[in-house]
């Protein structure tokens, strides 16, 4: 069953598997499956546990189907020629019962166009907010809206997309091994024990149920969290967020540049502001901040920041080799837990500005919130 | 009677057999070509995003081309324009197999170092080379962009002649013009054949800005445009203003000679 994706040039990963029993454990049971990829990231619990806790289908959605949210899955790790996270959604389909020729299938139909409407409508959003990100959301929400789908589920929809935006930069960047996942459904072991794992997918997939937002952490993205009060989506988001923020490998500024540079590569007026304003807190004037965003260095970076903030733009329009070959370089300059955290704040950079480039109204005064 | 009738219906049924069995492999045979052709348009597409903006491409899968016609638009580019010095000499002594040899060469390693540097190769023009930066992907650094490939271009080429001296071939020079400015970015060309590219002044002066390389006797040349947007480590040395032909004021440019963060 070869995939139009498996001819994309995939270096040596780049990154050092480390077994951590508690995050396979933890995995495990929200997935109902090992995650084969969770001790690449290990290093950083936040972006491990983010890459399981973010996926919609455990508990996030109340509305969009969740065989509409595959086929959106789909498209976008085409969009993003992600080799891992494409394959892992073809073996997801094969486990749940659909046969090769029916994935297969699907996969011409994405070319077609003979898919219901407003299915279509979904895909064509997701592939877009993917593709052409901030300067085609509006287009993107009006194509939707037209096809039927109102904001609650558009939202929904954007969400899912940024996810595989974030869940394929962080494999292909760090080049997690493809082979095993291409090849699980051509294994005898895999093929007979297909119904237990066609059942423990099933189970510990859900929709979520309306949670009223308690409270909105300290930080940027509030707006974000906002447009989905009421949703699973904010508080899960919140909280991942969160334990970004507090993780101590690169320090908060370092972060907040890697958003910052991702915002102003995207041109996105959506969340731009509210990163600048979240940099001055942290002590970087006007100047310094208009420098590197203009320049991407300055005399008041340090020799991480500097390191990371080239990189950042590397990860918002890139090739698949091309860019684990940029990445494979950054090992050079930083330490291993250095390199992971980067790809993972580089990687839900890139989603969440997609995402609040869709789904929220820019010029607005972030202060003013 | 009963004879001839089973002797007929067997035939029937051999013939709606073999029909059927046609029918199939005809159909397995389709599906086949359909597979290919959908793993061929996903890679084209592919292909095609890395030569024009993704909305584009999108737009020439869905409509056919035509709605792509309409839909160019307005853009702020910065414009490289790049030509070998020398090389109407260098053609009339060398043999054209010889010539073509050297030329791709030059072309290989330009295109290489632009697209390294997240530039577009638009055009070979000649012993000319125009690329885009900032036209095919929203880019805000596209003016530091084009002066590393610049740099880049030029430490290739010198590379590039220590070869083409070992096999005692001439070694080969090198002008750049850099510009930034406004255009309409879209598919241009005829029904049968067009490209993604931009049409405006900003092209025109950069080509005009490349011509003054000779004039001033250096390789790269930027204008006023890019300077002001450059980051401040680029080492520059002005020149004198000089009219070129199309712009009515003399037209103010600055020579590169190194990117200070690079170490040179």
């Amino acid at each position: 069953m070869p995939s139009p994706l498996e001819q994309v040039a995939w270096e040596p990963c780049i990154l050092e598997p480390q077994r951590d029993r508690a995050l396979e454990a933890y995995a495990r049971r929200k997935q109902g499956i090992p995650n084969p990829a969770i001790s690449y990231f290990a290093p950083v619990p936040w972006l491990a546990r983010a890459l399981v806790d973010l996926h919609p289908e455990y508990g996030l959605l109340l509305r969009l189907d969740h065989g509409v949210m595959d086929l959106v899955n789909l498209v976008v790790c085409q969009e993003n020629s992600c080799r891992f996270c494409y394959a892992a959604v073809r073996a997801m389909l094969w486990a749940q019962g659909l046969s090769r020729a029916r994935i297969e299938q699907m996969e011409r139909d994405l070319l077609r166009a003979d898919l219901p409407p407003r299915t279509l409508a979904a895909m064509a959003f997701g592939r877009s907010q993917s593709r052409t990100g901030p300067a085609g959301a509006r287009a993107a929400r009006e194509a939707l809206a037209r096809a039927g789908v109102d904001a609650e589920e558009m939202r929904e929809i954007a969400f899912a997309a940024a996810l595989v935006d974030f869940s394929n930069r962080a494999h292909t960047i760090a080049a997690v091994p493809v082979r095993p996942l291409e090849r699980m459904p051509d294994r005898l072991h895999t093929r007979l024990m297909k119904p237990l794992v066609n059942f423990l997918i099933r189970r510990s997939r859900s929709y979520g149920r309306a949670q009223p937002l308690e409270r909105i952490p300290e930080a940027p993205h509030r707006r974000l969290l906002q447009a989905y009060a009421g949703s699973p989506i904010a508080p899960a988001l919140g909280a991942a967020l969160e334990a970004m923020w507090a993780s101590p490998v690169l320090a908060r500024r370092c972060k907040l540049l890697i958003f910052a540079v991702v915002a102003r590569g995207l041109d996105c007026e959506a969340c731009g502001p509210e990163i600048v304003e979240a940099l001055r807190k942290e002590g970087l004037s006007d100047a310094a901040i208009a420098e590197v965003l203009t320049h991407l260095d300055g005399p008041d970076l340090d020799r991480v920041e500097r390191q990371v903030v080239s990189f950042a733009r590397e990860t918002i329009w890139y090739e698949p080799a091309v860019i684990q070959r940029r990445a494979r370089a950054l090992r050079e300059h930083l330490t291993g837990p250095e390199v992971v955290e980067a790809i993972g704040v580089a990687s839900l950079a890139n989603g969440l500005c997609r995402l609040g480039a869709t789904v929220l109204e820019p010029h607005e005064n972030p202060s003013s919130q | 009677m009963s004879w001839a009738f089973g002797t007929a219906a067997l035939i029937v049924l051999a013939v709606l057999l073999a029909a059927l069995y046609r029918q199939s492999r005809r159909a397995a045979s389709l599906q086949v070509q359909l597979d290919a052709a959908a793993i061929e348009l996903q890679h084209l597409q592919e292909a095609c995003s890395r030569l024009a903006p993704a909305g584009v491409v999108q737009r020439l899968v869905a409509g056919g081309g035509a709605e792509a016609d309409t839909a160019a638009e307005r853009k702020v580019v910065t414009a490289l324009f790049a030509d070998l010095v020398g090389y109407t000499a260098m053609s009339e002594r060398l043999e054209p197999a010889v010539l073509a040899r050297v030329l791709n060469g030059y072309f290989q390693r330009a295109s290489d170092v632009v697209h390294e540097h997240r530039g577009h190769v638009s055009t070979f023009l000649g012993d000319g080379i125009l690329a885009y930066f900032g036209a095919v992907q929203p880019n805000p650094w596209q003016c530091d962009d084009a002066v590393r490939a610049a740099l880049a271009m030029r430490a290739a080429i010198k590379d590039y002649n220590v070869e083409l001296t070992r096999e005692g071939l001439p070694p080969l020079g090198l002008g750049i013009g850099i510009h930034r400015g406004p255009g309409l970015a879209g598919m241009i060309g005829s029904r049968e054949r067009r490209e993604y590219g931009f049409v405006g002044p900003t092209v025109n002066l950069a080509a005009r800005v490349q011509s003054l390389t000779r004039v001033h006797g250096v390789d790269i040349l930027v204008t006023e445009a890019i300077r002001e947007r450059l980051d401040s480590r680029f080492v520059l040395a002005p020149m004198p203003a000089e009219a070129v032909k199309g712009i009515a004021e003399p037209v103010v440019t600055y020579a590169v000679r190194e990117d200070a963060k690079a170490g040179g």
